[in-house]
């Protein structure tokens, strides 16, 4: 049921909402009249369409009791009364039709309407008649909700599946059983008709899904004097076809006698026809069957010490009957008993006797307190004992000395150095005795200066400056030394060349503009001037002797180092030349780190 | 403990040093810094790439195939603990070691010899072609001729005589 049957001012509150809403709602009295009469005829058969599909949708919704299982059928009965219900649903059928009806006669009437007044008299009328019908249906709607709920909350039990019924009268144990047996948590109290309904649990064995239904509590009396609870129990017992669990309690705690559940079954064994019956002695704990007086023999025949879950519904029989277990037959007389490892028994015969075998390392550690070091080396499984005790060396010099272990490793290194030896001898590591001769040494010697000549040339020719004013070659002056020099060192001699002719004529043509040697400065013959002769100059004033004086000097010399070291102008210079020196900043990235960039 | 290679540069990875990526495949590549994980994520390959150990072993630069390689190999199977073979197998390494490094540096001579003869040649085509850039041609003929001459001067008077 998707939407619930509502309660009575709602479902007509929504209906006339939702036509105010969903149809057109403007209309004039200068329309046409076929405009008009069409507006308040839609509205007319929207309500008439609404109410329809409701009350449709209520009737399909609820199940007919004679399409269901019959189980069911019965529960309904004996929770909702059949008659109650079918008259319920027949007046809702009943009203729809009246509902259709009315939407026919004033939509047909409605065409005779001739003004706006008078359609929308007519359209008021439609819908005041259809609501007084749905009026007067609150009643059955009411009680369909109440159904329609209770029948949402009944659990669902599969009349055809594997089912076991638990009956018994109340308070015998049946729902404690169910909570043990099935992950149903069925409520548990110490009063009679605590479990007011069926209840469904489900429970595996042998890989098969089995149903274990709850009951109510059943009393011993005539079934027209049952109540709608027993009533539900007696119902799902008559439809069910399942194994029949019958609980009795065997302490009396439910406070009835043996005699009275004895009485009680044999009063409902009818229902059992057709169904595998158990009789279950239930809170044996609290007394044992042993226990029970004599009188109580005929219920020791029918009672089975069950309380696990070996249940026989008629549907194992037949897969038992499938089953064969095979077993290998004996060939000859020779005893083949199983066989069990002397270690199992061994630890078996200590589990019995149950005693510490060996000290544990807890043990230590509480005998040795303050001193107690775990050492773990001491379980180690070597050749020789003394040797756990020993620092193991992992490395050497980058080399895991794990990689080198080898039990063959002395063999290998004696092939190798075998090897070596012969390789050695065979001259292999010989240097290069290739001594070279005289000649080549002196070729490469010349082809060094060679390379270093060309180098110095093509830095000097870099230096010159190309772009400035091209002097011709005739304007400098050829230095006579520089001449000499150059000519030395490509290997001419040099030497005696007063008389050669280029010294001769540089000799003829220097002697006319010869500078004239200037004399010393005289001192100034002013006073003032004198004056400043005669104070002390400045890096001799204040200054006593000699010896002050170079101290003098030196010092201020050792404090301009710094300074002219780095090439700076004076104290105060901060010019920074290269902010980013190349050194630092230029190059492939090898082995280190990025921090310097 | 144990020193492990890196992947990309096959450079010693010492505890606490580098980074190890693991993939999805559970293969597990360690790098010695950022430069090879670097290389690595933009999918360089190794054997490709100049400066790393791979390549020189590649391209035969390095010495590859040798008795004294075997020696250091991962082992999979735990051999147990005996002092007297951990002895020999550190002293064992020393001599091993001191024979690899001989034939590494052997080898790279060898591949470096050409060079040798390469230069010798330079050297002689560079004389013959610019000797004159530190000899003047006529350097110590000037002498020789003046030499000469004093000679034939001699011999004429010899000869007059």
């Amino acid at each position: 049921m998707a939407h619930h049957s509502g309660t009575q001012p709602e479902f007509i509150d929504i209906t006339l909402s939702k036509t105010q809403r969903k149809t057109p709602t403007v209309v004039h009295k200068h329309y046409q009249i076929h405009r008009i009469r069409h507006f308040y005829m839609r509205k007319v058969k929207f309500t008439q369409q609404n109410y329809h599909d409701r009350l449709a949708q209520i009737l399909a919704d609820f199940p007919k009791l004679d399409d269901i299982h019959p189980f069911y059928a019965d529960l309904m009965n004996v929770l909702y009364d059949k008659d109650h219900y079918k008259l319920a649903l027949g007046q809702i059928n009943i009203a729809k039709n009246l509902i259709d009806n009315v939407a026919k006669d004033y939509v047909r009437l409605m065409k005779y309407g001739d003004s706006l007044y008078r359609c929308k008299q007519l359209k008021r009328a439609a819908l005041g008649r259809m609501c007084t019908v749905m009026k007067r249906q609150k009643q059955s709607l009411e009680y369909l909700e109440q159904v329609r709920q209770h029948l949402s909350r009944l659990p669902t039990i599969d009349p055809n599946t594997r089912t076991l019924l638990l009956c018994g009268y109340p308070n015998v144990g049946k729902s404690s059983f169910i909570n043990k047996v099935t992950r149903a948590d069925v409520e548990v109290q110490p009063y009679a008709f605590t479990t007011k309904s069926l209840f469904v649990g489900h429970m595996d064995y042998k890989y098969l899904r089995w149903q274990v239904v709850d009951t109510p509590g059943i009393l011993d009396h005539p079934l027209e004097e049952r109540n709608t609870i027993e009533m539900q129990a007696i119902t799902a017992l008559a439809h069910l076809r399942s194994a029949v669990l019958y609980v009795m309690d065997a302490s009396e705690q439910c406070g009835h006698t043996l005699e009275q559940q004895l009485a009680l079954f044999n009063n409902i064994r009818p229902l059992f026809a057709n169904k595998p019956l158990i009789v279950v002695a239930n809170k044996s704990d609290v007394k044992k069957i042993s226990e029970l007086s004599e009188e109580n023999q005929a219920c020791d025949k029918l009672l089975t010490h069950r309380v696990d879950t070996k249940m026989k519904g008629k549907k194992v029989h037949d897969v038992l009957n499938r089953l064969h277990l095979a077993v290998p037959a004996k060939r000859d007389e020779k005893e083949r008993p199983p066989f069990i490892p002397e270690g199992a028994v061994l630890r078996r015969k200590a589990m019995e006797v149950d005693s510490p075998k060996r000290k544990l390392e807890r043990d230590l550690e509480m005998e040795l307190g303050d001193d107690y070091i775990l050492d773990l080396q001491k379980y180690w499984d070597l050749m020789n004992d003394e040797e756990k005790q020993d620092k193991i060396p992992e490395v050497w010099e980058g080399h895991n000395i794990a990689d080198y272990i080898d039990p063959d490793i002395m063999k290998h290194l004696e092939d190798l150095e075998k090897e070596e030896d012969l390789k050695e001898k065979a001259g292999e590591y010989d240097s290069d005795s290739e001594s070279e001769d005289e000649e080549m040494k002196e070729i490469r010697q010349l082809a060094k200066q060679i390379r270093d000549k060309r180098k110095l040339k093509v830095l000097e020719s870099i230096e010159k400056d190309v772009h400035g004013p091209r002097m011709p070659r005739t304007s400098k002056k050829v230095d006579r030394t520089t001449l000499e020099k150059e000519m030395g060192d490509l290997g001419l001699d040099m030497s005696n060349k007063d008389d050669s002719h280029y010294a001769e004529k540089a000799r003829r043509s220097r002697s006319v503009d010869r500078k004239r040697k200037r004399e010393p400065s005289e001192p100034p013959t002013s006073r003032t001037r004198s004056q400043s002769a005669s104070r002390p100059p400045r890096d001799k004033s204040g200054v006593r002797d000699a010896k002050m004086l170079k101290k003098v000097k030196t010092m201020m010399k050792n404090s301009q180092k710094g300074m002219n070291r780095q090439g700076k102008k004076g104290e105060s210079d901060r010019h920074i030349v290269d902010l980013k020196p190349k050194h630092l900043l230029a190059g492939k990235r090898k082995s280190g780190t990025n921090s310097r960039r | 403990m144990r020193i492990e290679k890196c992947y990309f540069c096959s450079g010693p990875l010492y505890p606490g040093h580098g980074m190890m990526f693991v993939r999805n495949d559970c293969k597990v590549f360690r790098f010695c810094k950022s430069k090879c994980h670097k290389n690595f994520k933009k999918k360089r390959n190794p054997r490709k790439t100049r400066w790393t150990k791979a390549f020189r072993k590649a391209s035969g630069k390095e010495l590859t195939v040798d008795n004294s390689l075997e020696f250091e190999k991962r082992r999979n199977i735990p051999v147990k603990y005996k002092r007297e073979l951990w002895n020999k197998t550190v002293e064992a390494m020393k001599k091993v070691e001191a024979i690899k490094q001989k034939r590494q540096a052997r080898f790279i001579m060898n591949r470096l010899k050409k060079g040798k003869e390469l230069e010798k040649e330079e050297a002689i085509v560079e004389v013959k072609k610019n000797i004159h850039l530190i000899r003047a041609p006529h350097a110590g003929k000037a002498k020789q001729l003046e030499e000469k001459m004093v000679q034939k001067l001699q011999e004429d008077v010899e000869m007059d005589d």
